[in-house]
């Protein structure tokens, strides 16, 4: 028996390493360990009061903060039979494109980019894509300054509350936002051209009869959120049903719970949305979805940084109008709960893919908190991925630094955030 | 490397003649960093938010985003330096402070949640523009526990410091 270990996988969020056990030349089973501790979030805000919920739930990741405190937000409403003024809505709707914009540029082209050009990390990569690297960085920035303006901090904005917001942003900072997304566009554009000229390997094509789920978000466009859940064999499922179909499980190796939908691993994240939603597109985004969508992004899940690519220049893209409509509208006040007892789930797309909140209120205190992060959802596929890839590689010949290589590329491009899916463990004494 | 802790003779004139020494030209900035609820983690931004009073235009902290804080500092015109203020584990006693000039970063790696210093050094370099990170060695790093009184001290003495230098070069 021999072991390809990669202890400490690298340029991902959290402490995760691969092991791959082989046995002569054949591969006996690939794992996705996750070394982070675990947090018991769930258990943390039992007893707690909805408000002080969604303040603490974030800090759970600190750079899908926007999207666990929308989803926890939207969930509690739903919980407390709240429906949020429009202005919030479409203020919340600006906050994700600006998470969206931070995480998938730092992704694709500081994370996953210089495996593609064969350099062992960005500050490698420096010298000969100076203006790429600091194109990586601007939209960062940019992303991060939308999170600031509408959530009130680039980490852990406090300005999203249950029912509204504390403060809406300004109309002289909307407009400002406004302008730089015009202006960016372009740097938005490179990262698609960028992704797009790059050889896929092949080695990560693997068919398979998995799924891919997404939000289905409302009024058939394309957004973060919903209160449906799309799967790529057409089905679909409301929120609500989520531990149906993700089947949440323990096993050994590993702090994160893991899911499968219909004892099938399946894929959450950029590419499934693009899967599912990408016909939604418009504008520059929908011509590029359609110059370099293929059947190949079914079965590779290396496709996924170009989806996030594209992502980048539809929240550029939808910008404008997003601050328009903001700023068009009077400061709403905060909508207040017509009830104290109740259930509701959340389920937004964080950069990574679905995550979902599910609260069930008892006499205004959480008496029960779920969440279940797209990594945790993911987990398995990777896996299994990761073992039908290494497989093919062995079989073809290949050296084990090519082999490891290939893996890290793989878990990668899923942009696993594993901090994020630790907390997620049930303790078990006997 | 320069440790303030051992440092022979007047501590606090060493440090400031160390600090000079790496800078280059030109005004300094300081980019303080760490997570401020977990004590001594956050003393670069507890030093950045003390020179924030004085120096509104030249500190920083994590809170206002460090690669953009970086990218405009390196679109600046003219010479300058950059000083990365950050709690390290050096395995010296609690509020050593460590000088490591920018060429000698070794803090290569980026996740999710940050991005390297090395790579923040690389790009003010090519800018004409020098760094250096300023390590202190943390007493504890427990959640919402008070700064310990070494690091608070050390925090004190690169305040001082870092003011007579930016007094006189900003």
């Amino acid at each position: 028996m021999k072991e390809l270990n990669i202890p400490a996988l690298a340029r991902v969020e959290g402490d995760g390493g691969i092991t791959v056990t082989l046995d002569g030349k054949k591969v006996k089973s690939v794992t996705l360990d996750v070394h982070e501790g675990p947090r018991l979030i769930e258990q943390l805000v039992k007893g707690m009061k909805p408000e002080d919920d969604v303040n603490v739930v974030p800090r759970i990741c600190a750079i899908c903060t926007l999207s666990h405190k929308f989803a926890a937000i939207r969930g509690m409403e739903k919980a407390l039979a709240i429906t949020p003024p429009e202005k919030a809505v479409l203020t919340r709707e600006l906050m994700m494109l600006g998470e969206n914009i931070e995480s998938n540029s730092l992704h694709t082209m500081l994370l996953a980019l210089p495996d593609f050009l064969g350099y062992p990390s960005a500050v490698a990569m420096l010298n000969d894509y100076t203006d790429d690297v600091k194109r990586a960085l601007k939209l960062k920035k940019f992303g991060n300054h939308i999170m600031e303006v509408t959530s009130g901090r680039i980490v852990h904005g406090e300005n999203p509350v249950i029912g509204g917001f504390g403060k809406y942003p300004s109309k002289k900072a909307l407009e400002e936002i406004k302008t730089k997304s015009h202006e960016m566009l372009p740097d938005a554009a490179r990262v698609v051209e960028l992704f797009a000229s790059l050889e896929i390997p092949t080695y990560a094509d693997v068919e398979s009869d998995k799924v891919f789920m997404s939000v289905d978000a409302p009024k058939k466009k394309f957004h973060l959120y919903g209160d449906e859940i799309l799967i790529s064999n057409g089905k679909d499922f409301p929120a609500d049903d989520y531990k149906k179909y993700t089947n949440e499980r323990i096993v050994t190796h590993s702090f994160a719970k893991r899911s499968k939908y219909n004892d099938k691993t399946f894929m959450v994240g950029a590419n499934a949305r693009m899967i599912n939603m990408g016909k939604r597109l418009d504008g520059r985004a929908a011509d590029l979805f359609k110059e370099h969508f293929d059947k190949r992004w079914f079965r590779n899940p290396l496709f996924n940084n170009l989806a996030q690519a594209i992502e980048i220049v539809w929240a550029m893209e939808s910008l404008p109008e997003a601050c328009d409509r903001v700023a068009s509208m009077d400061d709403p006040p905060i909508e207040q709960p017509s009830r104290k007892t109740g259930s509701g789930t959340g389920a937004v797309e964080a950069p990574r893919g679905v995550l979902y909140h599910h609260y069930e209120l008892k006499d205004g205190l959480v008496d029960v908190a779920d969440i279940i992060t797209p990594t945790a959802q993911n987990l398995d596929d990777i896996e299994l991925h990761m073992k039908l890839v290494a497989e093919r590689m062995l079989a073809e010949g290949k050296k084990d630094d090519e082999v490891r290589l290939g893996l890290e590329m793989i878990a990668r491009a899923y942009d696993p955030c594993i901090s994020c899916a630790t907390h997620l463990v049930t303790l078990k004494r006997l | 490397m320069h440790k303030l802790r051992h440092a022979p003779g007047d501590p606090e004139e060493a440090l400031r003649s160390r600090l000079e020494s790496v800078a280059g030209p030109g005004p300094v900035y300081v980019l303080g960093l760490g997570y401020a609820d977990k004590a001594d983690d956050g003393a670069g931004v507890l030093l950045a938010e003390t020179l924030r009073k004085p120096f509104p235009e030249f500190s920083f902290s994590e809170h206002d985003g460090v690669e953009g804080t970086v990218l405009d500092i390196s679109e600046r015109e003219g010479a300058a330096t950059v000083f990365f203020v950050d709690a390290a584990e050096l395995g010296e006693a609690p509020g050593t402070v460590l000088v490591v000039p920018g060429d000698m970063i070794d803090d290569r790696e980026i996740t999710t949640h940050r991005v390297a210093v090395a790579l923040m050094a690389a790009i003010l370099e090519r800018t004409g523009k020098k760094s250096a990170v300023i390590c202190i060695q943390p007493g504890t790093i427990r959640f919402r526990a008070e700064v310990s009184g070494p690091v608070s001290s050390a925090v004190e003495t690169l305040s001082r410091v870092l003011t007579r230098i930016m007094r006189e070069r900003n």
